[in-house]
């Protein structure tokens, strides 16, 4: 765990420190040939580098999330499997036995895999799942506003602040008609 | 070597599969092309997304009290009208009830600041006023179904001298006695998150805890069924409606999904009477109409013990439960429901009409 976190502090100092040298050493020649937009992509270059080193540990936890999240299916498919094995010893050949052993396996299934979603051990694990999950769509999100920056369009935040300004005027009028109504 | 000897029959039926396996796709249409809804209707009033559905009368005598439907946020209204002899609505019309029903639509990013607020003082109360202006009434009875019937239940008692009858199939109201594998994903999950990285809560996730409700009977036994009918065609018409219902299902916009989970499933607040809705105290006990809760005994979406606390909550002294012996959707869209939900549902709000 120690050799899994120095390592991932190796990996980010290193990209860190890169990332500002070139920055620092492009700075110069770039502010002399460039206007802008171009300037803007070395700068650009650090917070992107940034966001793609810091989500190295939330790749981790996601990895390991999954992990156990696919084991959690595979113990109950291996539990379930011997249970009807426990119950029916050999598949039968005939159409009647056959249809008989499907509603056990089925049976046996169903109640062993909703045990399993219905586990607190499953929702703990699915949610930290879902969750590192989001983290890692923040980063996106961060380095998509990144760009959308440097192309001058605006920014996520920017088009959120846009929809909930909508969405207060949207109520202000709503309640101004009801009142008028009223009236 | 042991002698394995397979029965004739099984050789046969395989085969069989096989055949209608590859002859599936001519003998059957494409489900995205599968048509929902037969019964006729006008679309008598929208605001925003939502529309006001106002079904053609099938009596010439009408109920004097209009019923207003109000669907759930998840999937789309089809279901209470996907085929003619299961029709909800027909039914209803048929009864001679005036038939309105709220079509929430597809709310899409710009819609991810609506909350409860919206939902019931907004649409919800525009939805009453323009139905009592239509039909010249102070008051309308109304059903919601699901998370319909949380934000109709809501609306009752924010706006009791509106609503003549409230009728709650299913709702979901106690969310601390809820024994779904949905409230068990719920009791964890990190609305917050999800609704300040994502908006809308996404088709997709919901789709997920469809398939971890019944993964081997809805996800494999199902699908095996209908190759197995494919010459039936009212299975397979039934079966393609279905699917194709199920497969629709809008985002939900985040505000309302993040006061859900956390307000209903995670701190259960409405049961307790603590809800606040647009700074308004929301009391069950101001539900002082007639209530009919409809619980279905089998739903594994909204556990019986999640709808029927509603019954003994309300203050109201003219007051039914009513336990069936169905599911979440056969209590709304099944023969069952055609011979016995409704007749007894017809016949409770026509007395109160």
């Amino acid at each position: 765990m120690e050799n899994e976190s120095n390592a991932t502090d190796y990996y980010k100092k290193t990209a860190m420190f890169w990332s500002d040298m070139i920055t620092m050493m492009s700075s110069k020649p770039t502010t002399l040939s460039a206007v802008g937009p171009l300037r803007n992509l070395s700068t650009n270059l650090k917070k992107i580098t940034s966001e793609l080193t810091e989500s190295n540990k939330e790749i981790v936890e996601f990895n390991n999330f999954l992990i156990e999240y696919y084991k959690q299916l595979a113990d109950t498919w291996t539990g379930a499997q011997k249970e009807v094995s426990s119950k029916i010893s050999k598949v039968p050949q005939n159409e009647e036995g056959l249809e008989a052993y499907k509603r056990v396996w089925i049976d046996i299934f169903e109640n062993n895999f909703t045990g399993l979603f219905d586990s607190k051990k499953f929702s703990e694990n699915y949610n930290k799942l879902v969750s590192t999950e989001l983290d890692l769509l923040k980063r996106w999100n961060a380095i998509t506003d990144v760009m959308l920056k440097s192309a001058n369009l605006p920014t996520k935040q920017e088009i959120e602040e846009i929809y909930e300004e909508l969405h207060t005027l949207k109520s202000r009028i709503s309640k101004l008609e009801s009142s008028k109504k009223k009236a | 070597m042991p002698e394995n000897k397979f029965d004739p029959k099984i050789i046969g039926e395989f085969l069989n599969f096989s055949r209608n396996f590859t002859e599936a796709p001519m003998k059957v249409s494409v489900p995205h092309e599968v048509k929902l809804g037969s019964t006729q209707f006008d679309v008598v009033y929208k605001e925003d997304k939502m529309r006001l559905l106002h079904f053609k009368p099938l009596t010439s005598k009408q109920v004097r009290t209009p019923l207003l439907i109000s669907y759930a946020v998840v999937n789309r209204y089809h279901i209470f009208d996907i085929d003619p002899k299961k029709s909800w609505v027909k039914n209803l019309l048929e009864q001679g009830f005036d038939v309105y029903l709220i079509d929430w639509g597809t709310p899409s990013k710009i819609d991810k600041f609506l909350g409860f607020d919206e939902y019931v003082n907004r649409y919800l109360d525009n939805c009453v006023d323009f139905v009592c202006d239509e039909t010249n009434v102070d008051k309308v009875s109304i059903q919601g179904y699901c998370t319909g019937g949380t934000l109709a239940t809501v609306y009752s008692a924010l706006h009791p001298e509106r609503v003549k009858n409230l009728i709650a199939t299913a709702p979901v109201i106690d969310g601390w006695k809820d024994t779904t594998v949905v409230s068990n994903i719920a009791k964890y999950f990190d609305a917050d998150k999800l609704v300040d990285t994502v908006g809308n809560m996404p088709p997709e996730f919901i789709y997920y805890c469809f398939s971890i409700l019944k993964p081997f009977e809805q996800g494999v036994e199902k699908y095996i069924k209908f190759l197995n009918n494919i010459d039936n065609e009212k299975y397979v018409d039934s079966f393609l409606k279905i699917e194709k219902w199920l497969d629709e299902t809008p985002p939900i916009p985040g505000e309302l999904f993040r006061q859900w989970i956390k307000g209903i499933y995670q701190d259960n607040l409405l049961i307790q009477n603590k809800m606040y809705v647009g700074n308004k105290h929301v009391s069950l006990k101001n539900l002082n109409m007639p209530v009919f809760t409809q619980v279905a005994v089998g739903d594994h979406l909204v556990s019986p013990e999640c709808s029927m606390p509603l019954h003994y909550a309300v203050s109201s002294t003219d007051k039914i439960l009513k336990l069936y012996p169905t599911g979440h959707v056969g209590m709304i869209a099944s023969s069952f429901s055609q011979k016995t939900v409704l007749p007894e549902l017809g016949q409770w709000l026509k007395e109160r009409s």
